[in-house]
């Protein structure tokens, strides 16, 4: 039998039935669906987090005050016997040939007001190395002087700007952050949201101001760049061991990388998207049995058919691929249809919800195909068979059921 | 026709076709056991982790310093202009329906006993600290009563850390020097194990005056309060913002954070989250049902002649529609039990190999499953159902 001849009678099954072709094909398109969709989501979500880890950029060193032996918390939990100054920021530069520019950086939270109006703000003190090491961008005026750690001037975020002087010129004007004034020197572009801190609602003030605004002597956390990304790690433990030596000989800090606060992210949601497209797949299984279920009451049906090309010569194997092309032939066409469908759907919220992360990628679509066209295979299998083993004698004799 | 007959002449239909109706069955059987089995395991984990806050109490609340509408994550930020002082504690002391205040500092630092170090947590609080969170002292005991601002070189510590540092030696009258301070310890804490992946036993308690000039730090970074009253929380906590509002100026730049409210908060994002996860889940059980609707529609075209027969002996179109349909329910509610079986059974096992996967099962959700595979069939039957009752029985008859 001819291969053309193959689909032909495939496909003669298929068109035969077309609200139970229809069925079969709507169970798969189903599971493809969701799959694409959450698969979508979860590579859009990763994307995303990664995305605003890379707007970090990839040389920078991140040190924070404490270790501790049980991991993940000493980040948050920043207090150590042995202040992280500026001091300690500045001799990274000088010490460690591989770091570029550092920023010191100390956050903390408090009420901004010009006249009547008041906002809560996030206060960021820092120096003018945050500008490069950040990639910050500037709307209007300058950022934080170089040479003046302790001045009372402030840059305002955007949002900042938008809310306490709506409408005016900031630059030159006075602000009052906690009990003490600030001039505004500059205004920075719109950045929106950051790690989960809105940078367009932060207001820049020198360091040295901020631990006295906040009564602190402790860095809240260094950045330090690194000039190239394969230095990273050499200049973590040199950073390492000029804190060390600078704290007394003890080892009170913690050095992150992006990689590993990236590799980590990457890691969970690699594992969620995993498992939910998993969750979702187990539909498939069962658009399988659907299609297996289906295929079995063809064969049943077309009992005489299968007698009747046996009888003409036709082998088993090729009895069992016309079945399993047929089989075949309807999963796959189910997983195209799920496909779109899924695609569809995500660009749809997307649209909706311009900031929903979706990104299907690239082989999740292929994937999508070979597993619906390995479902149809695997769960025409067994009709095949049973069509293969009719006898032809009997196969013949029997009257339409 | 009675419920019985119904229910034969619907078994029979299913009996007569037993290697499809099983597949058919399959199809729901998979998608309500994946549907017990993920709201299992989201229910055991809500059940888990509501029990970890609730060994804490429920009369418990924390006051940070930082607003968590602007930073989104108080504590972390913690810098405020007005920071929570001593003062702030004391004047909290004062107010009625609280029972306790503990000011807290804490930071990390190496704890030295001979040559072993660890580096670990350091805990300032005060004598009420075990009250408070509930925990217990094993040997020796708690820090003493001081005033906030007199210090004591005292220390508790943590099982963890005591066995780290002593091994199975006694570590009570003995010196540890926690960042080169020297400490005698008086006291060793019970295992209370860990606190969602965090290690309660890894700590060290020493009295809030010395963490505060061990941290050179001004500002508490948590003041924590025990309220008199589980059911009269909510005044208190009005009570506690007005006073720490009029003690900073008027701005609100603390967060008060109650058990109640967190417990509330929690249970809330991990139903949400085990309803996502249940509902993907579910996407089973749709294609489960289509394949109800195929199987329900290849019969009634099979039983053509059939159904035109019981129609001229006198079946009316409703008798032929309940048929059908008792028929897909029986179908689907079967596969339902099986499934439930099956999901309740996964679930157990997954337990019995993970038993750090805690899973739980509530009856509700059970009954919840059955109702659903019930209705899986109705609604899956009733096109097919439909169509052998509208089928003209003349034509019906004639059929081959």
């Amino acid at each position: 039998m001819r291969f053309p001849d193959l689909m032909h009678f495939a496909a003669g099954g298929l068109k035969g039935h077309r609200l139970r072709t229809s069925l079969s094909l709507l169970g798969v398109g189903i599971g493809v669906a969701s799959v694409i969709l959450l698969t979508g989501l979860g590579e859009g979500a990763r994307r995303y987090i990664a995305g605003e880890f890379a707007s970090l950029g990839s040389n920078l060193l991140i040190i924070v005050p404490g270790k501790t032996e049980t991991a993940g918390l000493a980040p948050l939990i920043s207090t150590a016997p042995h202040d992280l100054t500026r001091q300690d920021a500045e001799s990274l530069v000088l010490k460690v040939r591989a770091i570029r520019r550092v920023a010191p950086v100390v956050v903390g939270t408090a009420s901004a007001s010009s006249g009547e109006r008041s906002r809560e703000v996030t206060v960021v003190g820092s120096t003018r190395d945050l500008l490069h090491i950040r990639h910050l961008k500037m709307a209007s005026g300058r950022f934080l002087p170089a040479d003046q750690p302790d001045a009372a001037v402030c840059v305002l975020g955007a949002r900042v700007q938008r809310e306490l002087f709506p409408e005016q010129n900031p630059l030159g004007q006075l602000v009052r952050i906690g009990e003490w004034r600030f001039r505004v020197i500059g205004v920075m572009a719109p950045r929106g949201t950051s790690i989960g801190m809105n940078l367009d609602d932060v207001v820049e003030i020198p360091v040295e101001t901020a631990l006295r605004l906040f009564n602190r002597h402790s860095l809240f956390r260094i950045l330090a760049e690194v000039d190239s990304h394969d230095q990273l790690d050499q200049a973590r433990r040199a950073a390492i061991a000029v804190l060390t030596e600078r704290h007394a000989g003890e080892e009170d800090v913690t050095v992150l990388t992006q990689d590993s606060v990236l590799g980590s992210f990457d890691m969970i949601f690699k594992a969620l998207t995993a498992a939910l497209a998993g969750i979702a797949a187990i539909s498939l299984g069962v658009a399988g049995i659907g299609i297996m279920n289906v295929m079995l009451v063809s064969v049943s049906e077309r009992t005489r058919e299968i007698g009747l090309l046996k009888a003409v010569g036709v082998t088993q194997q090729q009895v069992i691929a016309v079945f399993l092309v047929e089989a075949a032939i309807l999963s796959t066409a189910g997983g195209v249809v799920g496909l779109l469908t899924g695609i569809g759907a995500g660009r749809l919220l997307q649209g909706l919800y311009p900031e929903f992360p979706f990104h299907s990628p690239g082989w999740a679509i292929g994937a999508a195909i070979a597993v619906s066209c390995m479902v149809g295979l695997t769960f025409g299998l067994l009709p095949a068979r049973k069509a293969a083993r009719l006898d032809p004698v009997q196969a013949l004799m029997m009257r339409k059921a | 026709m009675s419920t019985r007959d119904l229910l034969r002449l619907a078994w029979h239909a299913i009996w007569f076709h037993r290697q499809r109706s099983l597949l058919t069955m399959l199809g729901i059987l998979i998608g309500i056991a994946s549907v017990i089995l993920l709201t299992s395991i989201g229910e055991g984990t809500r059940t888990y982790v509501l029990s970890q806050f609730t060994q804490f109490g429920t009369t418990l609340a924390a006051i940070n310093p930082g607003k968590i509408s602007t930073s989104g994550l108080p504590g972390a930020l913690g810098n405020t202009v007005y920071p929570l002082t001593f003062e702030d504690a004391e004047a909290l002391e004062r107010i009625r329906g609280l029972t306790r205040v503990v000011p807290v500092i804490m930071g990390a630092a190496p704890v030295e006993f001979g040559s072993a170090t660890r580096n670990t947590f350091v805990y300032g609080v005060t004598a009420d600290g075990p009250e408070v969170w509930r925990m217990g002292v094993r040997a020796g005991r708690f820090l003493p009563r001081l005033d906030l601002r007199q210090g004591a070189p005292v220390a508790v510590l943590g099982p963890k850390v005591k066995r780290e540092l002593f091994g199975d030696q006694n570590c009570l009258g003995r010196h540890v020097r926690i960042s080169g301070q020297r400490y005698l310890v008086i006291g060793l804490m019970e295992n209370k194990g860990q606190f969602l992946g965090f290690d309660i036993d890894d700590s060290v308690y020493i009295p809030v005056a010395e963490a505060k000039r061990l941290f050179n730090r001004d500002a508490l970074q948590e003041i924590d309060v025990l309220f008199a009253n589980a059911s009269f929380i909510d005044p208190v906590v009005e009570r506690i913002r007005d006073l720490l509002k009029q003690r900073h100026k008027g701005t609100e730049d603390f967060t008060i954070t109650t058990q109640t409210g967190m417990l509330e908060t929690l249970d809330r994002v991990i139903r949400i989250v085990s309803l996502a996860v249940g509902g993907i889940g579910a996407i089973s059980l749709l294609v489960g049902s289509i394949g109800i609707l195929t199987m329900m529609w290849i019969s009634v075209n099979e039983r053509t002649s059939e159904i035109g027969l019981a129609r001229a002996i006198g079946a009316t179109p409703g008798q032929i529609l309940l048929l059908f349909l008792s028929e897909a329910t029986l179908l689907s509610t079967l596969g339902g039990v099986l499934g439930l079986v099956t999901g309740i059974g996964l679930a157990q096992l997954l337990h019995h190999y993970v038993p750090a996967l805690p899973v739980r099962t509530p009856p509700e959700f059970v009954l919840l499953a059955l109702a659903v595979s019930f209705l899986v069939g109705l609604l899956s039957g009733l096109l097919p159902a439909q169509r052998a009752s509208r089928l003209n029985p003349v034509v019906a008859l004639t059929a081959e």
